[in-house]
């Protein structure tokens, strides 16, 4: 097993740039997971990892070696792919064993080991089968395995649960966390599903745009985010954002809204009277205030999923959400009062998104 | 690694590269070259004549008497081609009883060489004991044989059939492919909107079609313009080369009668012509390729 | 369902002239090839005749040199396949795999060359093999053929090539697989399919071509059939109808049958880019 160190790595396609000097630090037996929107380049960055991609500026080390010029195939590492990438013209077990048989270990050793992936993924009835006789998370187990037998230094993930339906997508996410606790093997996730990202990482790695925007453990990204990108891109319903001035009266603090709307936020704010601020607070935190307390707001939409009901609200001239555990008969129209706790508001600056 | 990359695709084209651009460029090089040249019967240069040979060319009736017919016999094959392929391709896209062998059988012309094809049909058209005159005497169209290929006018529109006949097939697979790119949900969209099976092919097949079409009419145009075999074995450019084209009267002139130089002027002539229906073609791909791509980007 | 019915005998209906007129040259060449020599000639010509002749197959075989010019077309067309495959799959790999500079001028020079016909640079060719002293030489054919195919062989294996998935080779690199070794573990035999095809659509190619093979070659022994068929009735008074018949129907119908087989194939890769 290793460590990975991605320093200042840039990509480009020509005059085109899709990676711009991005640096980040896998240690040994971590389990880190990339995440972003569509297109920020988490697969090209993986690729790059892998050895699939050439790297157009800084460095890679998987341990303590540059790897920037090894091929793929003397990087010690193991990949889940997207499409899972069985080869259709052999069978479950060939496909598990190629890379032990290409590195001419004794049938016994091949028998041995690709069992015991089976065994833990419950492949042992597929082994003679071909991969198109197999369901989708048959195949993806399949393509967990073929990485397994390999006790690979590392292992890379793009995207390996996309193409499953929900339920199975949650059942797959906690046999790889398990699957990780118990082997420990350094691995690499990608995914542009935050709650994938919040649920399986030690640390996740939030990208935009070819460009780190912050990294850290799922809990200390989720409750401090660093910029208005990480905090609006994790949490689902995501972050409400009320823009606004910032004002200091007597010992305490708001934020004005252009309506008039007055918000109260914290006074150990470090924010500078009259700053252009967005006030951001998570559904889940706000609540019913009582009586003559609280701020307006006009309810919308009424959505209960069954747990939670989620609330939609007009507030300062913006449209919020709240997600309610007890279940208030709201209707549509209704007029209510919503308060929250003053440490569970964020303050961005307007104009740089980041933290203040 | 890195700079593998660049060097490995090229070493990989470069084998086949090598091998067109002699087999290909030379002969146009060397045509260049004799044309310009006065050339004797076996083929010696005997130095430059400057443009003689087209000057040559453009004097003889019998250039012009072919060119003309080239154009004639490319025009009507072509659209002959065209209009009986596109119908028969919906049909073949469409499900009914009996469909595979209908594929087989219309795509059957493709797999015989046009020589084996123009030596059958030159024995049923023959003006004796030929198997048409047998079939249409048969059915009491006829009372007495014809000659289909003793007079030049009457051979060269038999000839111009067989042309159509044995281009179809190859016209009808590409509107097959396109057919069967056609999105299927935009024919079931425009049912839910009332049109008809003739709104639907005047307003989606055809203008949805139009690549394919036109890539079809290029392709069959350097096709047909190419082909010697039906004319050469029906009837070798004659009666008193009354269906002679380009092709049959240029190797004619190269093969039968020895002039070489002038040959080479028409070949290089042809060359000329060629190139422009493929420099049409290509952009023709090229933008449909740009709108392809265009497309899968969305 | 009786719509589709309905349906299916318009269709035919529509589609029976055509039909005919495409099966009339079958008839003709079957008819004739079984028929007696006496009875080519009758007046008034009729399509019955009084027995069937099958020796005319056997008579023809001798008479013709057919299993002369059977051997010259499948020398030629064989080699001229294996050479236009051996180069054309590295090239088609690599316009499915690589960027590389000039990929674009290569495409359209392939799209050029796939445009040019032998019959335009035919007295070019032929002073060229003059030139290397190959006149006469079947392996001038096999040249010549497999130049002219390359464009096509190319085209359709690139079209195949683009679907198999780049990561099924990246699995393998991953998997310890040099690039050689996943050639040939994992690309070629996924590929197979695809280069059958192409190699039997370039072998019938050169099965029916009648222009160079005219040109180049000068003896008889080394006719290749459709040459040797019409050698039987160009300029002769007294053509043997029913041996060239017969002739007709050994050198078409196997192939016909072939690609009958095929076809679906070729409007499947005409479909996938080949003529895109
Ligand atoms: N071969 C290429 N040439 C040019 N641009 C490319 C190429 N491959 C990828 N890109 C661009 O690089 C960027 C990053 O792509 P990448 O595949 O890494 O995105 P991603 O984060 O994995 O997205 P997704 O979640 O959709 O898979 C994209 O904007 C993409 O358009
Ligand atoms: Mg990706």
């Amino acid at each position: 097993m290793a460590s990975v160190k991605i320093r200042n790595v840039e990509k480009n396609y020509g005059s085109l740039r899709v990676i711009h000097g991005v640096s980040i630090d896998v240690e040994d037996h971590e389990f880190v997971v990339l995440v972003g929107p569509s297109g920020c380049g988490k697969s090209t960055l993986l690729r790059m990892i892998a050895g699939l991609e050439t790297i157009s500026g800084g460095d890679i080390m998987i341990g303590d070696k540059v790897v920037n010029d090894i091929a793929p195939r003397d990087r010690d590492i193991a990949m889940v792919f997207q499409n899972y990438a069985l080869y259709p013209h052999m069978s479950i077990f060939d496909n598990m064993g190629f890379s032990l048989k290409l590195r001419k270990r004794p049938r016994s050793e091949i028998e041995e080991k690709v069992m015991e992936a089976a065994d833990i993924l419950n492949l042992k009835p597929y082994l003679e089968r071909s991969p198109g006789q197999l369901s989708g998370g048959q195949r993806q187990r399949v393509a967990m395995g073929r990485a397994l037998v390999r006790d690979a230094r590392v292992f890379l993930f793009d995207e390996p649960l996309s193409n499953l339906d929900a339920k199975l997508r949650v059942v797959m996410r906690t046999e790889i966390k398990a699957l990780h606790q118990r082997l420990q093997t350094t691995s690499v996730y990608v995914t542009h599903d935050q709650i994938e990202a919040m649920t399986m990482a030690d640390r996740i790695v939030v990208m935009n745009a070819g460009r780190v925007e912050q990294v850290g453990a799922p809990l200390e990204l989720y409750d401090s985010p660093a910029n208005l990108f990480v905090a609006g891109f994790l949490g689902s319903p995501s972050m409400n954002f009320i823009k606004g001035r910032f004002r200091r009266a007597g010992d305490g603090a708001h934020v004005l809204c252009d309506d008039g709307t007055v918000l109260p936020v914290p006074a150990t704010s470090g924010a500078t009277d009259d700053q252009q601020v967005v006030a951001g607070i998570r559904p889940e935190h706000l609540r019913l205030a009582g009586e003559g307390a609280g701020v307006a707001a006009t309810v919308d939409v009424v959505e209960p999923t069954g747990a939670n009901i989620e609330l939609f609200v007009e507030l300062a001239g913006e449209r919020v959400c709240a997600v309610f555990r007890e279940r208030h008969p709201f209707r549509p129209g209704e007029k209510i009062a919503l308060g929250w706790e003053l440490d569970k508001i964020h303050l961005f600056d307007a104009s740089s998104g980041h933290r203040i | 690694m890195k700079s593998l990359n660049g060097f490995k695709p090229l070493a990989m084209i470069l084998p086949g590269l090598l091998l067109a651009m002699f087999i290909i460029g030379y002969p146009v090089l060397d045509l260049a070259n004799t044309s310009l040249q006065e050339v004797s019967r076996f083929g010696q240069l005997r130095g430059f004549t400057g443009f003689d040979n087209f000057a040559e060319v453009f004097s003889d009736p019998l250039f012009w008497g072919s060119l003309k017919r080239t154009a004639i016999w490319t025009v009507t094959v072509v659209l002959g081609t065209l209009v009986i392929s596109l119908p028969i391709a919906i049909i073949l896209n469409d499900d009914f009883y009996g469909r595979g062998v209908a594929r087989v059988i219309i795509m059957l012309p493709w797999a015989i060489s046009l020589t084996m094809t123009a030596v059958v049909w030159r024995w049923a058209l023959n003006g004796r004991a030929g198997l048409l005159n047998a079939t249409l005497m048969d059915m009491g169209i006829m009372t007495e044989p014809i000659e289909w290929l003793a007079e030049a006018q009457l051979a060269f529109t038999v000839e111009m059939m067989i042309g159509i006949l044995v281009s179809i097939p190859f016209t009808t697979t590409i509107f097959l492919g396109g057919l069967s790119s056609l999105p299927q949900d935009s024919y079931e969209a425009s049912m839910v909107d009332g049109a008809t099976r003739w709104d639907q092919f005047r307003y989606i097949t055809l203008p949805l079609m139009k690549p394919f079409i036109n890539i079809a009419i290029v392709l069959n145009v350097i096709y047909v313009f190419n082909s010697l075999p039906i004319i050469w074995v029906m009837t070798e450019g004659g009666p008193a080369n009354g269906t002679d084209i380009l092709v049959t009267y240029l190797y004619k002139l190269a093969f039968r009668f020895g002039q070489l130089g002038k040959a080479s002027a028409i070949s290089l002539i042809m060359f000329g012509v060629l190139l422009l229906f493929t420099v049409i073609y290509v952009v023709l791909v090229m933008r449909d390729e740009k709108d392809t791509a265009a497309g899968e980007d969305e | 369902m009786p719509s589709k019915l309905k349906k299916s005998l318009i269709y035919w209906a529509f589609l029976s002239p055509l039909v005919v007129v495409i099966l009339f040259p079958f008839a003709v060449m079957l008819v004739t090839a079984v028929r007696p020599r006496d009875e080519l000639f009758v007046y008034p010509p009729r399509w019955g005749f009084s027995e069937f002749r099958w020796d005319n197959f056997a008579e023809m075989w001798v008479k013709t040199n057919f299993g002369e010019a059977l051997f010259n077309s499948l020398y030629v067309s064989v080699l001229s396949t294996v050479l236009a495959l051996v180069l054309s799959i590295p090239a088609a790999y690599a316009l499915s795999r690589y960027p590389f500079p000039g990929k674009g001028a290569y495409r359209t020079f392939l799209l050029m060359t796939q445009m040019m016909s032998p019959i335009v640079l035919v007295l070019g060719l032929f002073r060229l093999m003059v030139a290397l002293g190959m006149v006469g030489n079947l392996n001038s054919l096999v040249l010549t053929y497999a130049a002219f195919n390359m464009a096509f062989t190319i085209w359709m294996l690139q079209s195949y090539f683009s679907t198999i998935p780049r990561d099924l080779e990246e699995a393998a690199w991953i998997d310890g697989a040099s690039h050689l070794n996943s050639l040939i573990r994992i690309f070629l035999p996924l590929a197979v399919p695809a280069m059958a095809v192409t190699a039997i659509f370039s072998f019938i190619n050169g099965w029916n071509e009648f222009v160079l093979a005219l040109t180049m070659i000068r003896s008889s022994d080394d006719f290749t059939l459709p040459v040797q068929i019409y050698s039987q009735v160009a300029g002769r008074y007294q053509v043997e109808w029913h041996h060239v018949m017969a002739g007709t129907v050994l050198a078409t119908v196997p192939v016909a049958i072939v690609f009958s087989w095929l076809q679906k194939y070729l409007i499947r890769g005409m479909a996938l880019g080949a003529v895109k």
